[in-house]
């Protein structure tokens, strides 16, 4: 005599029982999705194929996803934006960028001064949390972190990006097929 | 005649060197041979693409993409990599007989190729007249490999597989072999082309004559292949891979293509009994004067669209259902399966009597000739169409009746009485103040 008493069987459940429904069932819906992967209707609905052909066709980035870095240059002198103000390696709570300056001497209305420029920048993104607070601390919008997520490379030093890195992008292999 | 053309050229050809009869009985089928051997090698191979292409399908997936075209040369590629991949035999393995079992897997799903039927005439390689007697004797061989596989492994989960297989394919070759009877019964011969020869004479698939023999023969076929849901011998979770956890490179493809060659040769034996082999579907004198080989090739076209439907319902119920426990298995085998091929059999030798019978009472006709195959006119056909059908019922209501105590094979409840047993009696399990 069982101890636990199941429920006795109604007789829609015996008549699904001999009829085998719950199996026509999942032959359907294994079916269903077969049909809409040929036909590819819309994958939200669960009707299409939900891979994404990633090295062919580049995946869609959510707006907000923070990447890689990029000093942004003047359009037009290819000058750097960045003015050495540092405001950027403060507000990085990793400490992972060194804005290294050099002092130049120019002539300003006549009288020689002395003014920062930017002499190397060194951004570890092996290090970095990509929160984004060296972008807003930026007064002239100079570093800026981009979408580009392919950030692996073959020794740790690589992640370590200079400025020549950060204004240039890094070279990364280009699949098309 | 533009098919007949080379044909007809390679036997002059051929007549310069061999008398006729050596080019009858001993050039052609070698030739034959030759092509079945090579295409259903690469049928295999690109069955295991289908495989995987359907179940990215049924996931939502894309399968293999990056070889070729949509993943189209990915069976070649995989071919290559095993080719070339190390043949690694297990130090405490029995050498011999670890290398000898793939073969007997390969030979023995690819032997029963020469009788199946591909088609009318030349596209057979040998008409046998106990052929379906050998598709049965020599698939019942592939187990022997799997055992010897199991066994020379020397590897527990490969024994464990070996045996789990052994005792599957055991079981479940009855149910097939008894499935299979109702269909003689029509067809009066064991011949393949025969049975073929016989639906088409009768105008009609055995299917509809015999479903619930279509059905256990299907049921039994999967088990029969070591195909989901009746897997049990290569189960993942428990047991790594089964009989061929131990096997790498060639030795293992080999017995990966063992495995689907007996798919291929169970749905061609489904096609050919139930499914009336190559004939067109509802037109059963196609053959026009002169385009002898024209018909030849449409009907091995017929014969090879009807065999790619049966594997798509393995691949689809493999990617639908999940593995049976063992006992369900070992039930579904001997308490349904056994039963219901029995009772098929009583109920078929019933209707044939009945249609019999009926022949010529009250002016009624229900059988045209006996000469190949039971040929019956449309009433006869009727009735037996009906008592297959109600069969199904019949064998499906009768079972479950037998069959209602072990329905519910619940294992906890067997725990829970066993242990009941062992208490002493007099006294309550939970006592009042614990409660």
């Amino acid at each position: 005599m069982p101890l636990v008493k199941t429920p006795k069987a109604t007789w829609s459940q015996k008549l699904k029982r001999f009829f085998m429904i719950d199996l026509i069932k999942g032959l359907g819906l294994t079916f269903k999705y077969n049909l809409g992967a040929i036909t590819d209707k819309d994958a939200v609905a669960g009707k299409g194929i939900y891979t994404e052909q990633y090295p062919k066709v580049r995946p869609d980035v959510a707006p907000r996803f923070h990447g890689a870095p990029r000093l942004n240059m003047d359009p037009e002198t290819h000058d750097t934006l960045c003015i050495a103000c540092n405001l950027c390696a403060l507000a990085c709570p990793e400490d992972c960028i060194d804005v290294i300056a050099m002092d130049v001497e120019i002539i300003v209305a006549g009288k020689p001064r002395r003014k920062k420029v930017l002499d190397e920048f060194i951004f570890d993104t092996s290090r970095c949390m990509f929160c984004a607070l060296c972008q807003e601390a930026c007064p002239t919008a100079c570093l800026e972190l981009t979408q580009e997520f392919e950030l692996a490379t073959y020794s740790r030093a690589g992640f370590v990006w200079n400025r020549e890195m950060l204004e240039q992008g890094r070279e990364t292999v280009k699949y098309t097929s | 005649m533009l098919v007949l053309g080379p044909v007809n050229v390679l036997n002059d050809l051929l007549l310069r060197f061999f008398s006729q009869e050596t080019i009858n009985f001993f050039i052609w089928p070698l030739i034959q041979i030759g092509l079945v051997v090579t295409l259903v090698a690469l049928w295999v191979a690109y069955a295991t693409y289908l495989e995987r292409k359907i179940s990215a399908f049924i996931q939502a997936r894309l399968g293999p993409m990056r070889v070729g075209p949509w993943g189209l040369l990915q069976p070649i590629a995989d071919g290559l990599k095993l080719l070339v991949k190390e043949d690694f035999i297990p130090e405490n393995a029995d050498r011999w007989i670890f290398f000898f079992a793939p073969y007997i897997a390969v030979a023995s799903a690819f032997i029963v190729f020469s009788v199946i039927p591909f088609g009318p005439d030349w596209a057979v390689i040998a008409d046998v007249n106990i052929g379906l007697l050998l598709v049965l004797a020599v698939s019942s061989v592939g187990v022997l490999a799997l055992i010897l596989a199991g066994w020379s492994s020397n590897s527990k989960y490969a024994l464990l597989g070996g045996l789990r297989s052994s005792a599957q394919m055991v079981s479940y070759e009855v149910a097939m072999g008894l499935a299979l009877i109702g269909a003689l019964m029509f067809a009066r011969t064991l011949s393949l082309s025969g049975i073929i020869i016989a639906q088409g004479s009768d105008s009609i698939w055995y299917v509809l004559y015999q479903p619930a023999g279509f059905l256990l023969f299907l049921i039994s076929g999967i088990a029969e292949n070591n195909r989901a849901p009746f897997d049990l011998p290569e189960a993942e979770s428990e047991l790594v891979a089964g009989f061929h956890t131990e096997y790498s490179g060639m030795r293992w493809s080999l017995f990966f293509m063992a495995e689907y060659a007996a798919m291929v040769v169970v749905s061609a034996v489904a096609a050919t009994v139930y499914l009336g082999g190559w004939y067109f579907p509802f037109v059963y004198r196609l053959e026009l004067a002169g385009h002898h080989n024209l018909y030849v090739l449409v009907s091995l076209l017929v014969f090879l669209v009807k065999v790619s439907i049966i594997l798509y319902i393995y691949f689809w119920l493999r990617w639908t259902l999940p593995r049976f426990r063992y006992d369900q298995l070992m039930d579904i085998g001997w308490k349904w399966l056994i039963p219901s091929a029995l009772i098929n059999i009583a109920l078929s030798a019933i209707a044939i009597f009945l249609v019999q019978a009926l022949n010529g009472w009250r002016g009624m006709r229900t059988i045209e000739t006996l000469d190949r195959g039971l040929n019956l006119t449309a009433s006869g056909k009727v009735i037996m169409i009906v008592i297959g059908f109600a069969g199904l019922f019949i064998t499906a209501a009768l079972l479950s009746r037998i069959n209602w105590r072990s329905r519910d094979f619940n294992l906890k409840t067997q725990r829970r009485n066993i242990r009941l047993v062992n208490l002493p009696k007099g006294k309550p399990a939970v006592s009042a103040s614990e409660v």
